[in-house]
């Protein structure tokens, strides 16, 4: 087992009497694009949840490189490089999309707390250089049009690419996608899988969720199935299209994406 | 003994006051999510209404008709005050940021809390003794007619606003608003209807609630609608806010310690006892005692 | 438009404040120094309100808290005026931190309730005389007057210019806040405290950061508002005046100019029109709603979009608006 993997096992997380994720194990390898699918209300989302801190799972284990994470709070994973996307889109409203960028810079900032009250030639320089990442952030994303735009007042799509090019700065190990093609159309979500491939050229692991299933047979190496909340398949896309469990599933659920 | 005895009955009494003037602020928040700020200068206002009232309406004669009759048209006055507020202030402000709509309630308590003022003037006023001092000792325990009255009229008014919460059709109208306002009009509910529903019964009852505080008090101030409300305001966090039940309990439990503080310590301190007492039961159960934790869906 | 207002109105501001006092009579000049400290306390609570987005109506209290340290150095143990102003800032900041602590994760009205308590637990605990140096109800009067060497004449003029001093310094810090990590966070967990999170920011830690911040000018503030008096009392620092600074700021829009104009219409007009004192708080009442319904995001709103110059200069304008 490579050190670099996220690995949960048996993980499962109640709210209330409802169980939202059961006895739920899978490993995401150093480098692959994984991907979680599954009907409406599987339980995708609190999986990433677990993952990210927000929602800590009751039981199980969350080990990212051979720590483990399922008790950290959302920080402190970040910290680690797990940063997510989400289903729907958290961005800093009323601010530019560049500020949006440089909240992913955050943590590689050096400034300390107090350099917010006064300023060194140091922190200065450190500023330059984020705003630097920023911008080549950007230019990655082919966003650099919308720079100083208010996120708020942009096309879905733009904003979709903007929280992934905030995730992107971070500079994370493992980057978690929730739906990212939701909403977007077909020119956009070609894009997003070039994209999604880029990301992965420079050696990020890719997790993501989506309902969109031409793009999870595209870009995924290895999926695993979820439905109630437990482990209904997993494998390669090709396997997962001929699963009979996972066509039930969805076929039982009337769900007509697949 | 005597001492615990005496201050559980005075305790209880200003309690009612809070809980009824604590469920305005509930309910409103309960459907709106916003702190209805004027709401404790509406009590305030319910005093000098009620002066005005008897003294210059119904001739200033103390006899049961006319006392019904203060309550009555003090109450009619007041919710119509309420009524004035939710459309002025309020409703525009629907769809704006929080924090304009909290602006916009602190204004209205300025507006009335000074028209009272500019009417009655900054002078303490006395309040009418409608209520005949009959007093009893019980084993040493000072209780009067008053303290009698005001705890039997507020249980029953709670009483009759929890049937009509859990029981009749409006009030289901109105606990669906409180969970989901948008689900709650996609069912057909109206929503304004129910928002000026809950206007109407939060001011009534403050306005029941100012009426006690000018007979138990006496002394009327045009400003003391902060003071007691932001009591009532404290209850209603205590019991959990937007919980009705929450609002009684949180009133009685608030009476309750006010008067022990005052029985045991000082009342110099009370006031700042009692956020002491909110802010510790805020941390540990930071939505009050009978409030809901919500997890917020991502 | 609002760069050419940044480059030439805050200094034509200064060097006409500057100049006031050589046109004031003394009643104006006291007008004048109190508008010049009430910004301060309202900028100071901007950086816990407007930027972090926390409901702080307390804010009198670091107010108070700064006051109160300055009068109490200078009347029990003798301090020089200005030497208290270090700890009026430390002290106010390290209550700002320790208060902040446990209440930090309460949401909005439940925040705002608990910052209105602590407000009325100090001025309860000053008006009883806690410790035996706050001097109770009346509060301590009698402070030594602040000199400033070489003022001459002027020296009627100098808590005024003590003031300004103190405003410039906060303008000062504000801005650094704004170009800095941690000025940057605080605007992001007011926008969305959970995405915040999920970038790596610490959004508890940020939190109390504000608090500190906005403590400790806030108690800058206050030592130069015991010395403009030489007197501190309890009334000055209730939570009426914190509701003020509250409305001040969200009616101003959260911007500096916004908060000038917000404390010259609350403490300057009334001034202007004292025929009408008593109408004063139910005209404002009437204006902060209507000003509400009409312009939601207050007067003058903040603006964002902030990007260095030597990343916009590259191509275009990038979409500014």
């Amino acid at each position: 087992m490579a050190s670099n993997d996220l690995v949960l096992t048996n993980v499962t997380k109640r709210f209330g009497g409802l169980v939202a994720v059961d006895d739920l194990s899978f490993t995401v390898q150093q480098g692959q694009i994984y991907g979680l699918i599954g009907p409406n209300g599987a339980g995708k989302t609190t999986v990433f949840n677990c993952i990210t801190g927000i929602h800590p799972c009751e039981e199980g284990s969350v080990l990212w490189c051979g720590e483990e994470i399922r008790l950290l709070p959302t920080h402190k994973i970040v910290q680690m490089g797990i940063v997510r996307t989400f289903q729907t889109i958290r961005l800093f409203g009323q601010m530019s999309v560049a500020e949006n960028v440089m909240s992913g810079r955050h943590i590689k900032s050096s400034q300390s707390w107090w350099n917010g009250i006064i300023h060194t030639p140091s922190s200065k320089r450190d500023e330059t250089a984020n705003w630097q990442v920023v911008f080549e952030m950007l230019d990655f994303f082919d966003l650099t049009e919308f720079a100083a735009s208010t996120v708020s007042s942009l096309p879905y799509g733009i904003q979709r690419r903007v929280e992934m090019a905030r995730a992107m700065a971070v500079e994370p190990k493992l980057l978690i996608l929730d739906e990212p093609a939701a909403g977007l159309n077909d020119n956009e979500t070609q894009t997003l899988i070039e994209t999604i491939y880029r990301i992965r050229d420079k050696g990020i692991t890719i997790l993501l969720i989506e309902h969109d299933m031409d793009l999870v047979m595209e870009v995924t190496e290895y999926l695993t199935v979820i439905n109630f909340g437990s482990k209904i398949a997993e494998g390669n896309p090709g396997e997962i299209q001929e699963n009979p469990a996972v066509i039930e599933a969805y076929l039982g659920s009337e769900d007509d994406d697949f | 003994m005597d001492t615990f005895l005496q201050q559980l009955v005075n305790g209880l009494t200003i309690g009612s006051m809070f809980a009824l003037i604590a469920l305005g602020y509930t309910m409103v928040y309960g459907v709106m999510k916003l702190i209805n700020f004027a709401h404790g200068d509406l009590v305030a206002g319910s005093a000098f209404v009620g002066l005005f009232v008897f003294s210059q309406l119904l001739g200033g004669e103390v006899s049961l008709p006319v006392v019904i009759g203060v309550f009555l048209l003090t109450i009619v006055a007041i919710s119509l005050l309420g009524f004035t507020v939710e459309r002025l202030a309020y409703r525009p402000l629907r769809t704006a940021p929080r924090l304009s709509a909290v602006v916009s309630a602190l204004g209205a308590s300025m507006v009335i809390q000074n028209g009272i003022m500019l009417l009655w003037g900054p002078q303490m006023q006395i309040f009418p003794e409608l209520i005949p001092s009959v007093i009893w000792e019980v084993g040493g325990v000072v209780i009067s007619l008053m303290q009698v009255l005001i705890m039997a009229l507020s249980t029953l008014l709670m009483v009759g606003l929890y049937f009509f919460v859990e029981k009749t059709k409006i009030g289901t109208a109105i606990r669906a608003s409180a969970i989901d306002q948008d689900a709650a009009r996609l069912m057909g509910i109206n929503v304004n209807n129910i928002i000026v529903t809950i206007f109407l019964i939060g001011s009534s009852l403050g306005a029941v609630g100012g009426l006690f505080i000018g007979l138990y008090y006496r002394g009327i101030t045009f400003n003391m609608g902060w003071q007691y409300g932001l009591y009532a305001f404290v209850a209603a966090i205590i019991g959990g806010i937007g919980n009705i039940p929450g609002a009684m309990l949180g009133g009685l439990l608030l009476g309750l310690f006010k008067a022990f503080i005052a029985g045991y310590v000082s009342s110099t301190w009370a006031d700042a006892f009692t956020f002491i007492l909110l802010i510790v039961i805020l941390i540990v159960r930071p939505t009050g005692i009978l409030g809901e934790r919500v997890a917020e869906k991502v | 438009m609002m760069k050419k207002i940044q480059v030439i109105g805050y200094p034509l501001f200064f060097v006409v404040m500057a100049l006031l006092p050589a046109v004031l009579d003394s009643r104006w000049l006291v007008v004048a120094t109190t508008f010049v400290i009430f910004t301060i306390v309202a900028l100071s609570q901007d950086v816990i309100l407007g930027k972090a987005g926390m409901f702080n109506m307390g804010q009198a209290l670091f107010f108070g808290l700064g006051a109160y340290t300055t009068a109490i150095l200078n009347s029990v143990y003798g301090w020089p005026m200005l030497a208290t102003l270090p700890v009026a800032i430390i002290i106010p900041a390290l209550f700002g931190i320790v208060l902040a602590g446990p209440i930090i994760h309460l949401r909005g009205d439940y925040l705002l309730v608990v910052t209105i308590g602590f407000n009325i637990v100090f001025i309860q605990a000053v008006q009883n005389n806690l410790g035996g140096v706050t001097g109770g109800p009346n509060g301590i009067f009698g402070l030594e007057m602040l000199q400033i060497p070489g003022m001459g004449a002027f020296q009627e003029a100098a808590p005024y210019y003590a003031a300004l001093f103190v405003l410039l310094l906060t303008l000062f810090i504000i801005r650094n806040l704004e170009s800095s990590k941690a000025g940057r966070a605080l605007h992001y967990l007011r926008e969305d405290d959970l995405a915040a999170g999920s970038i790596g920011i610490n959004t508890r830690v940020y939190k109390i950061f504000a608090f500190g911040v906005g403590a400790g000018i806030a108690g800058m503030a206050g030592t130069v508002f015991a010395n403009q008096y030489s007197a501190v009392s309890p009334e000055a620092f209730n939570f009426l005046q914190s509701v003020l600074f509250f409305s001040i700021v969200i009616v101003g829009g959260s911007s500096v100019p916004g908060i000038l104009l917000g404390v010259f219409v609350m403490f300057v007009l009334p001034e202007i029109f004292r025929e009408f004192a008593t109408w004063r708080y139910f005209i404002f009442g009437f204006a902060m709603i209507f000003t509400m319904i009409l312009r939601p995001r207050g007067l003058w709103p903040a603006k964002f979009g902030r990007i260095p110059k030597a990343f916009l200069e590259k191509g275009g304008n990038h979409g500014q608006q």
